[in-house]
């Protein structure tokens, strides 16, 4: 009866019901008459109804702006802070083959707001019962603070994510995380380094990526799309690295030496096939460098400074070759021991006679040596040393680098020794570069961790010295392979040429004799050098069967012998079934080196 | 008349609101698909990643090497075993064996016809 189907706001219009009960299709005629009818003086009282609708509308959104504007806690903290808490991506490193070196994993971590815990000390006791190596003293502490979001635990494995998932605790929850994993493990360790929890480079080629500010997800405040990191090739050759390691690791037991290091750089180009120093580390589960216990993990190759010893001849005999003052027929006395004022140098393969220069160089001789760097003279010895680069810190990609440790006081006598490897300190991977540019047609390259064009390469080089005198050098190092102290390394059918090194350790101040350092530098093929050996050992042991013989050449001038052995068929180097026909053009005009195994013949 | 056209009007209205009203909905729902799809790939990729390093963790070469001294009984490569592609000696030419035996029986072209008549197998070279 009261059910008036007509709305307030037209009460009193013609379109009045009747008092019995209406059909259905008339009463809906008479609703859709007053809702659609369009007499003006029903328009006041609708436009007045729509404002009032309209203004509570506005109130409303009023209010609950003010509420907005009030509330002191911003919305979405919780994304902000995981963002800049949570491990950036990095790009990938691969090898000069494109094998993985290193690579993002996406693993979850455990996080907690500790003002959204209810039970803080059951919260504890619940999750350190499933993560048993979390410290529940410190986490209470931590979860004790006034922060809005602390780490429980980083990088938990899927079953423990599931079982604190099924703790079921509020405000503890996952955010997904990079972790940075080396799959090949101590393999190249020193070259591609290593990263903190936060994915953050602290050495090695790591670090190299961050200097270059291509990875560093939270300075700019935003997060790196992983998808947009393009992989980083560097110059290194996982196989021959790895072959690298495995006969420095054999040679390291073998000759019961303290550390061993050695590298393979390309000539021409500057690049650095595979660099290794031994003892090394897991970059999986980085070291502790700042401990004492890890001091002996460093790359020896450019961290490390050691007198080179005889492989700084090839320098100084170069020097003299360059300078004019000798020509591969000069003869040097070598008769007797060299006295300058109350020092007196020897020879270790004394041979009391005048000298060739190929014999200086393939006997080793200090005394020749030495007479050769003293007609050079101090200045000229710097300068030719300043330029070959080993009396600065050289600097290449890795952060890791070492000045080297010249005299201060340089006098003639510091010219003598210095000539034939002591008295000054240099990283070995600038003895590498020198001879790399000695024995390359005399470029001086930089040596580099990624991977570099020859013409590249070319383009940022400098001639330190003749066509001639790289020629000469190979020539010296091929009849040092075929009848010097090479001829360990000497592999049929790569036509190798080598130099072996000797340094006397200096132990309480004094030059030691039984505890040496000793270096071997191998080209191969003598001719056309294309890659440059390098291998180290820090005081190595006489074996059975050396005549108790420690020097280079039965240490690590037989670990060169088995690398190149190994190494160059890797590198797609077939050995060559005879030899070069002119090897040596350039001499064979002025006469020298037909056949670089007749030197040294007596 | 009016009246008519004013109900055709919010029908038109009602029927159009519907509509976009659905066609909200079917958006909201595929921009959902997008999302998941967006996450599943993501979670694809991830497992992607983990393969790959997983796969090179297995085959690092001192994994490899370890596993080849101790169930191959293979030597390692010398370099005699090393040969360019042409320096591998021509195979010799083709003998006609039996039918050198025939010659010199003295049955040869009488007895057997000759390979380039019958259609034989021709010799390579």
């Amino acid at each position: 009866m009261s059910e008036s189907p007509e709305p307030r706001l037209l009460s009193g219009s013609a379109a009045t019901p009747p008092p019995s009960r209406p059909s259905l299709l008339l009463r809906l005629k008479a609703f859709l008459g007053v809702l659609v009818s369009t007499r003006l003086d029903k328009s006041g009282g609708r436009i007045r109804q729509l404002a009032l609708i309209l203004c509570l509308a506005y109130a409303g959104i009023g209010a609950k702006l003010v509420k907005l504007g009030l509330s002191s806690e911003p919305p979405q903290t919780l994304k902000v802070a995981a963002d800049q808490a949570a491990s950036g991506a990095r790009p990938d490193l691969l090898d000069r083959n494109g094998q993985v070196l290193a690579t993002d994993v996406r693993t979850l971590s455990v996080f907690a707001e500790p003002r959204r815990i209810i039970d803080k000390d059951e919260a504890v006791e619940l999750i350190t019962a499933v993560l048993p190596d979390v410290d529940a003293k410190e986490l209470r502490e931590r979860l004790s603070s006034k922060k809005g979001f602390v780490w429980v635990k980083r990088q938990v494995t899927p079953k423990e994510q599931q079982e604190i998932f099924h703790l079921g605790l509020p405000g503890v929850g996952f955010v997904p995380e990079n972790k940075r994993v080396y799959p090949n493990g101590p393999i190249g360790a020193h070259v591609i380094g290593f990263v903190d929890k936060d994915n953050i480079g602290i050495a090695g080629m790591e670090k190299y990526l961050d200097q270059q500010s291509l990875t560093d997800p939270h300075v700019a405040g935003f997060t790196v799309d992983p998808d947009s990191l393009k992989p980083v090739r560097l110059s290194l050759d996982l196989k021959a690295t790895h072959a690298l390691r495995d006969e420095l690791e054999a040679g390291l037991e073998k000759y019961q030496a303290k550390a061993g290091a050695g590298a393979i750089i390309d000539v021409n180009t500057g690049e650095i096939i595979a660099l290794e120093s031994l003892p090394d580390y897991d970059p999986n589960d980085p070291p502790d460098m700042t401990k004492e216990s890890s001091k002996d993990k460093i790359n020896r190759v450019n961290v490390g400074v050691y007198e080179m010893g005889s492989t700084f001849k090839a320098i100084s005999i170069s020097m003299a070759l360059d300078s004019g003052k000798v020509n591969l027929g000069s003869r040097i006395d070598a008769r007797d021991s060299l006295r300058y004022g109350r020092f007196t140098i020897h020879d270790f393969h004394a041979t009391h006679r005048v000298l060739t220069v190929p014999e200086v160089f393939t006997h080793s001789s200090n005394i020749g040596t030495a007479r050769m760097a003293l007609m050079v003279g101090v200045q000229g010895h710097q300068a030719f040393l300043r330029k070959m680069g080993q009396l600065d810190r050289l600097r290449t990609e890795l952060p890791e680098s070492a000045e080297p440790l010249v005299p201060k006081r340089w006098t003639e006598l510091n010219t003598m020794t210095i000539a034939f490897g002591q008295g000054l300190n240099v990283a070995p991977i600038q003895a590498l570069m020198a001879v790399a540019a000695l024995v390359n047609g005399g470029h001086m390259i930089v040596p580099t961790f990624l991977t570099r064009s020859e013409a590249d390469a070319m383009a940022s080089s400098h001639r330190v010295v003749s066509e001639q005198t790289s020629e000469s050098m190979r020539y010296l190092m091929r009849s040092n392979a075929t009848h010097g102290s090479a001829s360990f390394a000497n592999i049929e059918g790569y036509y190798v040429g080598g130099k072996t090194g000797t340094a006397d350790k200096i132990i309480h101040g004094h030059y030691s004799q039984d505890k040496v350092f000793t270096t071997f530098m191998a080209i191969t093929p003598a001719d056309k050098p294309k890659y440059l050996y390098m291998v180290l050992y820090d005081q190595p042991q006489a074996v059975a069967g050396d005549g108790g013989y420690h020097t280079a050449a039965h240490n690590a001038g037989r670990v060169a012998g088995l690398l190149i052995r190994r190494v160059q068929p890797l590198e797609g180097v077939p050995p060559a079934s005879q030899f070069p026909t002119q090897p040596f053009p350039l001499l064979a005009k002025l006469g020298y080196g037909f056949d670089a195994d007749k030197v040294g013949k007596e | 008349m009016w009246r008519i056209l004013h109900i055709l009007a919010i029908a038109a209205v009602i029927f159009s609101a519907a509509y976009v009203y659905s066609v909200k909905y079917q958006a909201i729902y595929a921009s959902e698909q997008v999302v998941k799809t967006r996450h599943a790939i993501a979670k694809e990729r991830d497992a992607i990643n983990v393969l790959r390093a997983e796969y090179a963790h297995l085959i690092r070469p001192d994994r490899l090497q370890a596993l080849a001294d101790k169930l191959l009984d293979t030597q390692p490569l010398a370099l005699n075993q090393i040969v360019k592609a042409g320096d591998l000696p021509l195979p010799a030419a083709k003998v006609d064996s039996i039918g050198r035996k025939l010659e010199a029986l003295g049955l040869g072209q009488s007895a057997t016809p000759s390979a380039g008549v019958t259609g034989a197998t021709p010799a390579l070279r």
